[in-house]
């Protein structure tokens, strides 16, 4: 299979009495061509499983592939390199710069890739179209409401192309109607052959996006469950 | 990158008012007291400076300060004249005394005693009268400043009698002399009268001021007058330097200075320090997004530096632009800080400090960019 495997993963914080384990012995895994969702109790590490995928985080242990590179072995500026041009990232808070406007915030990792800002600005001006937000390239990230902010940071995640995409509660931020257009955008971007779509959520109003659901406890994995999409195979024309 | 880094610059007006008013008052301070201290101190050389034709100054040996000159005998002057080398040696004394003017003001003076023939020392640009006038009795030039401070608001012009240690004096000509860093007024006369004017006997002679022949060099003449009159003689650079050197040695003029100097650097670097933290602090999530999207540290160094020389660059523009400003307005012929300038050597310093202070200032916060955790991006 090609994706992400992570195998018997541990990572805890602190030391001494303080020490907390946060994943504990946690196998994980995403196909390419899915939309998998991380799903559980706030605090059962997630973000942390999560991190440790797109090669922000370093573990006491274990083993993570991610279409056959393991980031934590990998020196630390091969590690920038990595996650630079193999991970795509959404987040909760946007994280847009706000001195950038749409554009340009979407254009960010073409750029840190030392493409010429012209170029890059010119790809990510495409993507923002399909997005929706053709009329707004030059508009600042407050000048947006959320829905159009998380529209932005998902172009900024798909426009170098990514083979992994990582989203840590996308729709959290947002009313449920603009949480679902992100979703339904997202989703039909997003999910490509090549490319693998890792998603933590605790809005169930989104499941259905979901080919594969995991769940997890206590930092592991405790069961999976596989879903159909129609609405995917619906949108797949638009690609 | 480098346009991320300006316009992440550029989009917080708030911060970056504070980082350019904090860099350009800390530029206005140093420029402006350093500027200060160089026109305070080079007053002193004044004479020196003012004597154009003049390009070896002999003097007694002790003599260390172009303003405080110990009495020579009288016949030195001749025993110079003999020198090979030496084309024409003059007279000059210079003793202070009081002036008192009819309305009853009275200043201290310096009393400058021009060789009765040639005038050489004189400042030759006159504002009224000509060196000729010197010539009548009781004949004195006085520089325009300390026209304006002995009868203030009238208008400037020959023709006051006044009273120099008592005796009778008639201002003929009005100069535009330097003032010096001891005497706030420049009084120039004839030897002969210079006599007159202050007390004391014969064998005051305070320096005889010469020219070197054509073909030979002021240094090397200076040591052959050394060498055969025991007498000090020095070219007129180096007697400028020597006197300015004096000024900072035996004042407290270079410390009290240094120190507001000092404290303009330092006022710098908390300003520009602390608010510049405060802009990469408030910032620091911007930086996690960079670093997680593959920005490596030494990219991220190039962005913080880039901003930091940036702002530096404004901030020292409006600092030495207020500088200049001020130095302008200053120098003006009958204001008491008349020479003052900015010296682009000040310029030179303040731009290389500020750079320092920035940098530094910008070291302080680079730390915390640099071991940032990019992981910090999921965190709300
Ligand atoms: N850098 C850290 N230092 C110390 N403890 C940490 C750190 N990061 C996470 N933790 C702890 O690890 C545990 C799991 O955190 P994590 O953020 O992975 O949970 P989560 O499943 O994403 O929760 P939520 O749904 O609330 O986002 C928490 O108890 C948290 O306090
Ligand atoms: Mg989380």
């Amino acid at each position: 299979m090609s994706g992400v495997i992570v195998t018997n993963l541990v990572k805890s914080f602190g030391a001494g009495d303080a020490r907390v384990t946060v994943l504990n012995g946690t196998d994980f895994s995403a196909e390419a061509g899915k939309m998998t969702f991380l799903v559980g109790p706030s605090g059962c590490g997630k973000t942390t499983l999560i991190s440790v995928i797109a090669a922000m985080l370093s573990v006491d242990s274990g083993a993570v592939n991610v279409f056959g590179t393991n980031p934590l072995i990998l020196k630390p500026r091969e590690v920038v390199r990595f996650r630079g041009e193999t991970v795509g990232f959404v987040f909760q808070q946007f994280n847009l710069l706000p001195s950038l406007d749409a554009a340009e915030n979407a254009a960010v990792p073409l750029i840190v890739q030392g493409m010429s800002s012209a170029k890059a600005r010119s790809k990510a001006c495409d993507l923002l179209a399909l997005l929706g937000l053709g009329a707004s390239l030059s508009k600042l990230p407050s000048q947006l409401s959320g829905g159009q902010q998380q529209r932005v940071a998902i172009a900024r995640a798909l426009v170098h192309e990514p083979k992994l995409i990582v989203c840590d509660e996308p729709t959290s931020s947002l009313d449920a109607a603009s949480g679902k257009t992100v979703m339904e955008l997202f989703s039909s971007l997003a999910v490509r052959p090549d490319r693998a779509a890792i998603v933590v959520t605790h809005d169930d109003r989104i499941y259905h996006f979901a080919d594969r659901i995991a769940f997890m406890e206590d930092g592991r994995v405790v069961r999976t469950e596989d879903k159909t999409r129609p609405h995917v195979i619906a949108l797949e024309p638009h690609r | 990158m480098l346009s991320i880094a300006l316009k992440m610059l550029f989009g917080d007006k708030v911060k970056l008012l504070g980082l350019v008013a904090g860099i350009a008052f800390s530029t206005l301070l140093m420029a402006q007291q350093g500027g200060f201290f160089i026109g305070l101190i080079s007053r002193s050389a004044n004479f020196v400076l003012d004597a154009r034709d003049v390009s070896i100054w002999v003097m007694d040996p002790l003599t260390e300060t172009a303003e405080g000159p110990r009495a020579m005998r009288d016949t030195e002057l001749n025993r110079v004249r003999g020198v090979p080398g030496i084309l024409w040696a003059v007279p000059l004394i210079q003793a202070t005394a009081t002036l008192r003017t009819n309305e009853g003001r009275s200043t201290n003076a310096a009393i400058l005693g021009l060789d009765n023939v040639s005038l050489v020392g004189i400042n030759r640009a006159f504002v009224a009268g000509s060196p000729e006038d010197l010539r009548g009795p009781d004949a004195i030039a006085i520089d325009q400043l300390g026209f304006a401070r002995l009868w203030p608001g009238e208008p400037i012009r020959p023709g006051k009698v006044i009273e120099i240690n008592e005796r009778r004096a008639v201002v003929v000509a009005i100069t535009d002399a330097a003032p010096g860093f001891s005497a706030p007024v420049v009084v120039y006369t004839r030897l002969s009268q210079a006599l007159d004017y202050t007390p004391g006997g014969r064998n005051r002679l305070s320096f005889v001021l010469a020219s070197h022949a054509p073909g030979t060099n002021p240094a090397d003449v200076g040591k052959v007058v050394t060498a055969q009159t025991g007498l000090k003689a020095l070219t007129s650079g180096d007697f400028t330097r020597a006197t300015i050197d004096y000024v900072i040695r035996n004042t407290g003029i270079a410390f009290s200075f240094g120190v507001v100097i000092g404290l303009g650097a330092l006022v710098g670097i908390l300003v520009s320090g602390l608010t510049f933290t405060l802009f990469i602090s408030d910032n620091i999530r911007q930086f996690a997004v960079l670093k997680a999207v593959g920005t490596s540290n030494w990219r991220i160094l190039g962005m913080v530096a880039s901003q930091a020389v940036v702002v530096a660059f404004i901030g020292y523009g409006f600092g030495l632009g207020l500088a200049s400003g001020f130095f302008e307005g200053v120098n003006q012929p009958l204001s008491e800080l008349k020479g003052f300038w900015l010296p682009w050597q000040v310029a030179a310093m303040v731009a290389v400090a500020t750079l320092v202070i920035v940098l530094l200032a910008s070291v302080v916060s680079l730390r915390r960019v640099l071991v940032l955790d990019p992981a910090v991006v999921f965190r709300g």
